[in-house]
């Protein structure tokens, strides 16, 4: 055995590799999990619970929170309460909105709607519903009640009161012209104490109430009128397509107008105008908007003022 | 003390000294290293199925993918992914998906650390050589790579109708795979019956 050695040759010793090298790799594992859970953790938003009466629509883990166009938030369990009165809808928030959680903030769920000749939340019908949000700046809270539809905004607008012996097409929403220019909408319809008449709620917007005198004439433009005369033959008139399927409100003022309409002030609403009142075109001068409120839409100023 | 060694990669026979300690030897002719058993495979082992089972985990609870059709808005974890499937009265599937993604994977990352990590005890030899033949056993259904794939193709195909984005789960999960792979490849089974003394080359 001995002879045989010298005859092969003989193996180099070299440096060894650095092998606790390799415990850098479930270290930096242990780091990019960590940084998952700190993630979710650290940057989550808080997580707010929404009572809905009806969260049709909804599917867990899978619905959105989203405002102005964006998501906010995801749906994470819906389960019905103790009284069964309500669905607790959990919603994610992500950090971005964590804002949200406050009172005051009222949160909806968004659904397709055929309302007013118009059609809304046309996308969820493809998107499944979601909730969106309106948000409030009062303390912070994690329990909501959601709202059954869109929050009406307060704006500043002058009220009145509108009685008409039937309802017709009116609902609310409907349209309220001056001129054929929108000024206005119907807020709800009720009847009255005495059931005799219909009280309708409407509002006009606050740069078009001038146009509203204590001696106004409003009439319902909704539907189709029929004139037939015996030269003229018959004459189908209607406002526009929208008030011939919602219903809408016209209204005019005279020249010698009185004063400008108070809040809840009350009107009769009249079947169909007269051809009079059409031809009635006082001038009053309206309310100027505001600067302040002409340039609400425009950017806001990214630049840095320097 | 001398030794006679053959290279494995030139094959050529040649006498090695004793090696110290942080140093390797290598072939005469080829330059490659010259091992007794695989190369670090105990410390590589260990190191890569340790990293595999800190992935396992939010490999398995994370969403796979996030899939956006057409505003529906769709996650999955394996696991929801395999609970959709029983409710479907997929049991077959289901059960074939439960143990070829989540359960071999997990059994085999933790027995072959349970090995490497018991080496420096003699008793518990009969221990590791029975979980070296449940891993043989359960190898051929270790099907992570193929359901990788699957998980990838769909979200190709489904790419062309929705919006796809690769989760958190998906990265962990390659993770999984790869690391998995590396600590069967560094795996040198002949360790298991390795007297202690007998490793040091
Ligand atoms: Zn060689």
């Amino acid at each position: 055995m001995n002879e045989k050695l010298p005859l092969l040759p003989k193996a180099q010793v070299g440096k060894g590799h650095l092998n606790w090298l390799l415990w850098l790799i479930p270290i930096a594992a242990a780091f990019l999990c960590a940084w998952f859970v700190g993630e979710d953790i650290i940057f989550a938003g808080p997580t707010v619970t929404i009572y809905f009466e009806n969260a049709d629509g909804l599917q867990e883990h899978n619905s959105l929170l989203e405002y102005r166009g964006a998501t906010i938030g995801e749906v994470g369990i819906l389960k019905l309460t103790k009284d069964r009165q309500r669905v607790a809808v959990k919603v994610q928030l992500d950090a971005s909105a964590a804002n949200i959680a406050r009172q005051g903030s009222v949160f909806w769920i968004v659904r397709p709607e055929v309302k007013l000749g118009a059609l809304s939340g046309l996308q969820t019908i493809v998107s499944g519903n979601y909730i969106t949000v309106e948000p409030g700046n009062g303390e912070r809270t994690n329990q909501f009640i959601g709202a059954e539809t869109a929050p009406i905004k307060p704006v500043q607008a002058l009220d009145i009161r509108l009685l008409a012996p039937k309802l017709g097409s009116l609902q609310p929403l409907s349209p309220i012209f001056y001129r054929d220019i929108q000024v206005g909408e119907v807020l709800d319809c009720r009847l009255s104490d005495d059931a005799r008449e219909v009280v309708i709620h409407a509002r006009i917007r606050e740069e078009y109430a001038p146009l509203v005198r204590m001696n106004s004439k409003f009439w319902n433009a909704g539907g189709i009128n029929v004139h037939i005369g015996l030269f003229s033959g018959a004459n189908i008139s209607a406002e526009s397509a929208q008030t011939l399927i919602s219903g809408g409100i016209e209204f005019a003022t005279p020249a010698d107008f009185q004063n400008a309409a108070t809040n809840d002030a009350v009107f009769n609403l009249n079947e169909k105008s007269e051809d009079e009142w059409e031809k009635w075109s006082p001038a009053i001068p309206l309310h100027s908007v505001p600067e302040a409120m002409k340039n609400k839409s425009t950017l806001p100023n990214l630049k840095n003022p320097r | 003390m001398e030794k006679i060694v053959a290279c494995q990669t030139c094959g050529l026979v040649q006498q090695a000294d004793d090696v110290p300690k942080g140093s390797v030897i290598k072939c005469a002719r080829c330059h490659f290293q010259i091992f007794h058993r695989r190369v670090d495979s105990r410390v590589r082992t260990m190191a890569f199925s340790l990293a595999a089972l800190i992935f396992y985990i939010p490999a398995n609870l994370y969403p796979i993918v996030t899939a956006e059709y057409q505003g529906h808005h769709i996650q999955t974890t394996i696991f929801q992914g395999i609970s959709s499937l029983f409710t479907l009265h997929q049991y077959f599937i289901g059960s074939l998906m439960f143990f070829t993604s989540m359960l071999t994977p997990g059994l085999k990352i933790i027995g072959l650390m349970f090995i490497t990590l018991t080496l420096d005890w003699p008793h518990w030899k009969k221990a590791r050589t029975w979980v070296f033949k449940i891993i043989r056993i359960i190898d051929p259904w270790n099907m992570l790579e193929v359901f990788l794939l699957a998980i990838c193709v769909s979200m190709v195909e489904l790419g062309e109708v929705a919006t796809v984005h690769p989760g958190r789960g998906v990265f962990s999960f390659a993770a999984v795979v790869v690391l998995t792979l590396l600590a069967t490849l560094s795996f040198d089974s002949r360790l298991l019956w390795d007297s202690p003394t007998e490793r040091k080359l």
